[in-house]
C-alpha cells in the first residue's frame, strides 16, 4: 500500500516540483531554475486565468447560502421533503461531463435558457452568454453552483438533524423570536458544518471542474473560463511545455495544500 | 387563526421546495426527452423513437466503452478496498513504529490535486508501456482514491471497540485471522460507502481516462461521450441518449445506495 502510494502519489509530486525548475517537452529536461515562474508571472495570460480562479471563489459564497437557506426550509418536514432531499442530491451521481453536455444546451443562443425567456415574453432579455468571456464565466458558475447545491444542502440537513431540540425549547422560553433564533442559535451552532462545506466547495471549484470546462468551454472563448487546473492541461498536453505547466502544476498544489491545512486547524481547534 | 397561517406557511414551503426540485431534475427529464426523439423530430419539437439509441450504436462503440469503464472502475475499487481495510486496520488498531508519520503522508496525500501530479505521472506511465492498458489507469484511479478511503477507513475502526481483538487475540489467533474473521464482517457498513464513493466518482472521472486510456477500444464511456460531445456535427439526440448511457449506472448505485453516499460525504466532518 504504501509502495503504491508513493510510487503514484509522492513521487509525481516531488517530479512535478523537480520539474518545474527545468525545461522539460516530457523526454529531456534541463535544469533553468526559477525560469518558468518567471515567465508564468510575467504572463498577462497566467493572472486572467488566476482570476477566474478568484470569480470562482466569489461565488462560493452564493454556493453555501441557497443550500443553506433550502435546508431550513426542508428541516420543516413538509410532505414530500424526503423525495426532495433525494432529487436535490441527484446531480451529484452524474459526471461533470454530462452536466456540461447539458449545460451547453442550456445557454446556448438557440438554447433552453432563450426558449424559456421567450415563451414568458422577456424575448428582448436574450442572451448568448457562452460567447463572450464573461458571459461564459458566468455560465460555467452557474452551472458550477446548481452541482454542489445538493451537496451542500445535504451537509446543512446533516447539521441541522444533529442539533439539540432543548437548545431551542430554552430560546423559546427566553423569548427569542424566529429571527433572533436563527442568528444566535441555529448558525453558530451549525458552524462546523458551514466551515465544512466551504472548504469542501472550495476545493471542487479549484479541482474538479476540469471535465466541465474541457465539454462546456474548452477554456474559452479566449481564455475566459481557463482556470489553474485546465491552464496545466493546456500547456502540457496542447502546448507541449511540460515544464511550464509543472510550475502551474506546483502553484495549484500550494493553494489547495494551504487551504486544507487551514482546514486541519480550524476542526482541529473546534474538536479540542 | 394560527393553525391556517401555519397551513399557509407549510403550503409556500412546499412550493417552494417544489420549484427547485423542476430546476434539479429539468436536464434529466431533457435528457430523456429528447433522447428518443429523431434529430428531425428533434427540430421539429414533436414526436417520438428510438432513432438516436441506434444512431448511438453505430457512431461509438458503447457497449465496449460501457465494458471499459466496469472493468477500469471495479479494478480500481477493488484496489482501494483491500488497500483501506487494512491500512485503516493498522492505523486504528496496530499502532507500529512511525505510523504517525506515515498517517500524516496519507493525510497530505488526500490534499494532492490530480491536476499537480497527472504530467509526470503520464511520463511515468508511458515509460511503464502501460498508457492505453488497463492497469495502467486502474493503478493510478486506486492510487488517487486510496488515502481518503484509508482515512474513512481508520475513522471506522476507531470506533470498532478493541476488547473484540483482544478476546480473540488470547484465543491465539493470528492478526490475520483476526483481521478476515472478525474486523471484516463488522466493516460491511464502511466498505459499501467506501465503494460507492469510489464508483462514483472513477465512473465519472475525464482527465485520467481522457490521458491513460486514448483508443477507442480501452477508453471508458465518459471519454466517449465528450469526444461524441466535441465532434464536428454534433447531433443533440444521440448526444443526450450518450448521456443517459453513461449516467445511468451512477444513477442506478444512487438511488439504490443514496444512504451511504450521504454517510460517506458527511463522515468528513468527523465527530
Amino acid at each position: 500500500m504504501i509502495l503504491l502510494e508513493l510510487g503514484l502519489l509522492g513521487l509525481p509530486i516531488l517530479q512535478t516540483f523537480y520539474y518545474s525548475f527545468t525545461d522539460w517537452n516530457g523526454q529531456t529536461s534541463s535544469w533553468i531554475g526559477l525560469d518558468n515562474y518567471a515567465r508564468l508571472f510575467n504572463d498577462s495570460t497566467f493572472w486572467q486565468v488566476l482570476g477566474n480562479n478568484a470569480l470562482l471563489l466569489a461565488s462560493i459564497p452564493i454556493a453555501i447560502v441557497i443550500p443553506l437557506a433550502v435546508a431550513f426550509l426542508l428541516n420543516e418536514h413538509v410532505t414530500g421533503w424526503r423525495f426532495f432531499r433525494s432529487a436535490y442530491f441527484l446531480p451529484t451521481a452524474i459526471s461533470w461531463v454530462v452536466i456540461g453536455i447539458v449545460g451547453i444546451r442550456f445557454f446556448a443562443a438557440e438554447g433552453i435558457l432563450n426558449g424559456v425567456l421567450r415563451t414568458v415574453g422577456l424575448g428582448g432579455v436574450q442572451t448568448d452568454l457562452l460567447s463572450s468571456e464573461v458571459g461564459a464565466m458566468v455560465a460555467v458558475i452557474i452551472t458550477f453552483i446548481w452541482s454542489v447545491f445538493g451537496t451542500n444542502t445535504i451537509i446543512f440537513i446533516t447539521g441541522m438533524a444533529t442539533l439539540d431540540r432543548e437548545v431551542y425549547e430554552a430560546a423559546h422560553v427566553d423569548g427569542a423570536g424566529a429571527w433572533a433564533t436563527l442568528v444566535h442559535v441555529t448558525l453558530p451552532m451549525l458552524r462546523r458544518f458551514i466551515q465544512f462545506a466551504f472548504i469542501l466547495t472550495l476545493i471542487t471549484a479549484f479541482t474538479a471542474l476540469f471535465s466541465l470546462i474541457f465539454v462546456m468551454t474548452s477554456g474559452g472563448p479566449g481564455f475566459g473560463t481557463t482556470t489553474l487546473e485546465f491552464f496545466v492541461y493546456e500547456k502540457a498536453f496542447a502546448t507541449g511545455v511540460f515544464g511550464l505547466a509543472a510550475a502551474i502544476g506546483v502553484v495549484l498544489f500550494v493553494i489547495v495544500f494551504a487551504i486544507s491545512i487551514t482546514q486541519l486547524r480550524l476542526f482541529r481547534s473546534r474538536a479540542d | 387563526m394560527i393553525q391556517a397561517r401555519r397551513r399557509l406557511n407549510r403550503t409556500a414551503i412546499f412550493l417552494v421546495l417544489a420549484l427547485i426540485a423542476v430546476v434539479m431534475l429539468f436536464p434529466f427529464a431533457f435528457m430523456a426527452l429528447i433522447a428518443n426523439q429523431s434529430y428531425d423530430q428533434y427540430l421539429a419539437g414533436s414526436g417520438f423513437s428510438l432513432d438516436s439509441w441506434r444512431q448511438l450504436f453505430d457512431t461509438i462503440p458503447v457497449l465496449q466503452e460501457l465494458l471499459n469503464s466496469a472493468i477500469v472502475t471495479a479494478g480500481a475499487v477493488l484496489i482501494i478496498l483491500v488497500v483501506s481495510s487494512m491500512g485503516g486496520f493498522a492505523f486504528a488498531k496496530l499502532g507500529y513504529p512511525g505510523g504517525s508519520v506515515v498517517f500524516l503522508l496519507l493525510l497530505a496525500g488526500m490534499m494532492v490535486p490530480v491536476q499537480s501530479i497527472v504530467i509526470p505521472e503520464f511520463v511515468n506511465v508511458s515509460q511503464l508501456g502501460l498508457i492505453n492498458q488497463y492497469p495502467g489507469a486502474i493503478l493510478v484511479y486506486a492510487a488517487l482514491g486510496a488515502p481518503f478511503a484509508t482515512y474513512l477507513m481508520t475513522t471506522y475502526y476507531r470506533g470498532v471497540p478493541t476488547e473484540l481483538m483482544e478476546a480473540s487475540l488470547m484465543d491465539g489467533a493470528s492478526y490475520l485471522q483476526i483481521f478476515v474473521r472478525v474486523i471484516l464482517p463488522l466493516s460491511v457498513p464502511a466498505i459499501v460507502t467506501i465503494t460507492v464513493l469510489q464508483f462514483i466518482q472513477i465512473w465519472d472521472d475525464l482527465l485520467i481516462g481522457l490521458l491513460f486510456l486514448q483508443t477507442p477500444d480501452v477508453r471508458t464511456i465518459t471519454v466517449g461521450l465528450a469526444t461524441l460531445q466535441s465532434g464536428r456535427m454534433v447531433n443533440v439526440p444521440v448526444l443526450m441518449a450518450g448521456s443517459l448511457a453513461s449516467a445511468l449506472p451512477a444513477i442506478i448505485v444512487y438511488l439504490i445506495f443514496q444512504r451511504h453516499l450521504v454517510r460517506g460525504l458527511t463522515m468528513g466532518i468527523g465527530k
